[in-house]
């Protein structure tokens, strides 16, 4: 993969893969016209990417709280994707490669950049983290995340599925499916009717729950036809059969819902799959917006938050114990699991996850006394939660997490 | 007023505990006939998972003395009809909420742990319950306030849906921010249910109480339905009709012959007292059969005692069995069925005392309740039949 030089071409450009091999950029003309409309206007001479980027961001995320379905949003996402293009290509790269089962790059790749809208969502500034190293360390999670149910998708049936799918998925599911809220209703009704009486009685676990028989069918029938009241145009009475079809189709489409069938990968994606947007697209730039950010930037550089934090926390490392730091070193710094982490300690998972928890809490005392002591900071769960994830992003940055990409 | 919060892709460690060893396989043994569904059931088995995951670990990090809202023997009152389950702490009550959905989308409070004053709690866990591999996973918490003011109430299943993303991921934010901004909010204001007449909830439990009905909870409006949940004893009988179960709470059958199951469970004892002390109290009746409960108040030991004294005359005492006397302030109160006073139904300790005691005179078939103020921990509203 040849790595993108000029501004115009890292924010206009997209991966495309062949084989599974990401072979060449593609052009989108319009965010090109865009980006080069914005370099024409602006003033300020080599600005880097990481500037433009942070430009994007802000605008991506001023627009999107008046409206979130404007141009303006979908193409700052646009340019968002296309800067974070090789982020998301390493991340799935280096998955890809840990996993022994062979698994398509492009595979885990679109995985990631779909999610790019929830991952622009996660990011602050303020938390002084990189956008390319938060969004690495995002993408690596957001592929992880995706893996972790295919896999409960795969060792379940369908019927085990249908208890494992929250009611929101599972509408969700039935939209793709295209059908109208009338008719989601219903199934919506059918299923819980059916988990209100089918589920497994003999202590086994969920992952194998079979097909119910024909008399459980008929009493989710019953039910079903007792609260079809319920809904608005309620069908006719249902019975057992009718019943049946229903959870057929939508355990089959909770299934390709949370595992969906690869489409090819060879199109260049960008987060949004709407190519008309750009059409008849004003070329606005905010030139002040731009500077500011770039002020803004070397401020927060200048700033001694981020190396006070480093201080304080570096300061509560040294007093863990050595067992803590060689855990933390084998979590952050070595990318283990818990797992793997327990049988290399010989010790169980729980105990892993509880001591991980303990010396987390150990560092967010540390971080949180201080700036209600020091920075007189207002102190409330929202904050502290906050600075609960900046811990995280630091101690994965300091441990310089593998997941984090190597520059190539 | 609270920050945003922002979340973020970025995933904590995730937070694993094991269900004790045994527990599910003693609860599917112990609950073969006491549901009403096999979908109850299922819930009860993951609210047991949930309770036995968690409580081991916030009692040995956390709180020695946390313990679950309710009693093994009041459980099922609450399975078979509502999902999730309570733990206090340090006075505090989290709300655990199990959830089997892989893809950790939305946190579901039935709207019983939101809006009935008596269940309601602080803060609200979201588990993810594998009992496939034996244990739980906490995926955040969030609170009764933000629940309220951020959850989307859905009048279909009467839950408040709330987005997996505004949960906070890490628990230990939740323990330091008790202690480091303890005056937050954590709860929204609850308007209490309207009381409901006796002869309401007769009609509910006769109705609901069939086991026809397999959503009670969604059968009949929310205010009777929560009325009828708010009320312990209603909710103990309707789980009674549902399994069609005998009375548990006969005063005549307890004395006549023993204790139901359900009484001794909860704590209920029987002794003979001997005759010599009865005189030495000057009591005329010889009966000398006397219902005994432990109750903890505020932190001390005492002991609620109930005397037959016949002709249906009925004496309620309680006794303070440390070496302090009853504090003064306290009460014994009884109430009818629906929870309504009547003349001479209350003692208050207007000093340090050693007993408050009541007598009161039922007509076969009454319902009575007690109560004390301050409340015995883990109270639970028992309605006893005479």
């Amino acid at each position: 993969m040849r790595s993108r030089q000029s501004i115009l071409e890292i924010f206009s450009t997209f991966l495309c893969f062949e084989d599974d091999l990401a072979t060449r950029w593609i052009v989108d003309g319009r965010l090109r016209r865009s980006i080069q409309g914005c370099l024409e206007r602006s003033s300020e001479n080599a600005v880097s990417p990481r500037f433009w980027a942070l430009y994007w961001y802000q605008i991506w995320q001023t627009e999107s709280l008046s409206n979130s379905r404007s141009p303006r949003v979908k193409i700052s996402a646009n340019h968002l994707a296309a800067y974070l293009q090789e982020v998301c290509y390493w991340s799935a790269q280096k998955l890809a490669a840990d996993l022994a089962k062979k698994q398509l790059i492009s595979d885990f790749f679109q995985i990631a950049i779909i999610k790019l809208d929830r991952v622009m969502k996660g990011f602050n500034v303020d938390r002084g983290i990189e956008m390319k190293s938060y969004a690495s360390l995002a993408f690596t999670n957001a592929i992880k995340d995706t893996l972790r149910q295919r896999q409960e998708v795969e060792i379940c049936t369908d019927w085990a599925l249908l208890h494992k799918v929250s009611q929101k998925r599972s509408i969700e599911s039935l939209q793709q499916l295209g059908l109208n809220p009338e008719t989601i209703s219903i199934y919506i009704l059918a299923w819980q009717c059916f988990k209100t009486i089918y589920a497994p009685t003999n202590g086994q676990g969920l992952r194998k729950l079979d097909k119910p028989d024909l008399p459980t069918l008929n009493a989710i029938a019953d039910l079903f036809n007792s609260e079809r009241g319920t809904i608005i145009n309620a069908p006719t009475h249902c019975d057992g059969e009718t019943i049946f079809q229903w959870l057929t189709s939508f355990g089959a489409a909770v299934r390709s819902f949370l595992y969906p069938t690869l489409v090819s990968a060879s199109q260049p994606k960008s987060a949004s799959d709407d190519t008309e947007f750009l059409d008849d697209f004003e070329i606005t730039f905010q030139a002040s917006l731009l500077t500011q950010t770039i002020d803004r930037e070397d401020e927060i550089d200048r700033d001694n938050q981020r190396s006070d934090l480093q201080k304080i926390l570096l300061r509560a490392l040294v007093k863990f114990n050595v067992e803590s730091q060689r855990l933390l070193q084998m979590y952050y710094g070595q990318g283990l699991t818990q797992k793997e982490i327990a049988s290399q300690l010989e010790t169980k998972q729980y105990t892993v996850s509880r001591r991980l928890t303990n010396v987390r809490e150990a560092l967010l005392t540390a971080l949180c006394t201080w700036s209600q002591s020091t920075l007189h900071k207002t102190l409330d769960a929202n904050v502290m939660s906050d600075m609960s994830i900046t811990i995280e992003e630091w101690l994965k940055v300091h441990y310089s997490h593998p997941d984090l990409p190597v520059e190539h | 007023m609270n920050t945003l919060l922002t979340s973020s892709m970025i995933a904590l460690p995730q937070f694993h505990l094991p269900i004790a060893d045994n527990s599910q396989t003693e609860f599917w043994q112990q609950s073969k006939s006491a549901y009403s569904s096999a979908g109850s059931r299922w819930q009860a088995a993951l609210n047991q998972a949930c309770l036995d995951g968690l409580l081991p670990w916030l009692q040995a990090e956390r709180d020695p003395q946390a313990q679950a809202w309710t009693k093994p023997a009041n459980r099922p009152s609450f399975w078979d009809v509502v999902n999730g389950s309570a733990i206090d702490l340090n006075g505090s009550r989290l709300v655990l909420i199990p959830t089997t959905a892989i893809d950790f989308a939305e946190l579901r409070v039935p709207q019983e742990w939101i809006d009935l004053p008596s269940w309601a709690g602080d803060y609200y866990l979201s588990i993810y319950v594998n009992l496939d591999d034996e244990e739980i996973q906490v995926l955040g918490y969030t609170t009764h306030q933000q629940l309220k003011q951020q959850g989307l109430y859905d009048p279909i299943d009467r839950s408040y849906s709330y987005d997996s993303d505004d949960l906070i991921p890490d628990l230990n934010v939740l323990w330091l921010s008790r202690q480091l901004c303890p005056s937050q909010v954590l709860r929204s204001d609850i308007a209490p249910l309207p009381q409901m007449r006796l002869e309401q909830a007769e009609n509910l439990l006769i109705r609901l109480g069939n086991t026809n009905q397999l959503r009670p909870r969604l059968a009949v409006p929310f205010a009777f339905w929560g009325a009828l949940m708010e009320h312990s004893g209603w909710r103990q009988q309707l789980y009674r009709h549902r399994m069609g179960l005998p009375e548990q709470w006969s005063m005549s059958k307890w004395f006549q012959s023993e204790i139901s199951n359900l009484g001794q469970q909860l704590g209920w004892d029987m002794i003979t007292m001997e005759p010599a002390l009865v005189l030495a109290r000057g009591e005329s009746n010889p009966t000398t059969k006397i219902l005994l409960r432990q109750l903890t108040i505020a932190g001390q030991p005492y002991e609620l005692r109930i005397l037959p004294k016949g002709d249906n005359l009925w004496r309620f005492e309680l006794h303070s069995t440390s070496t302090n006397k009853i504090p003064r302030g306290f009460k014994l109160r009884l109430l009818t069925e629906d929870l309504l006073p009547f003349a001479n139904n209350e003692d208050i300790a207007l000093t340090e005392t050693d007993r408050l005691y009541l007598d009161v005179q039922v007509s076969p078939d009454d319902g009575l309740v007690w109560e004390t103020e301050p409340q015995p921990e883990r109270f639970d509203q028992e309605i006893l039949r005479f």
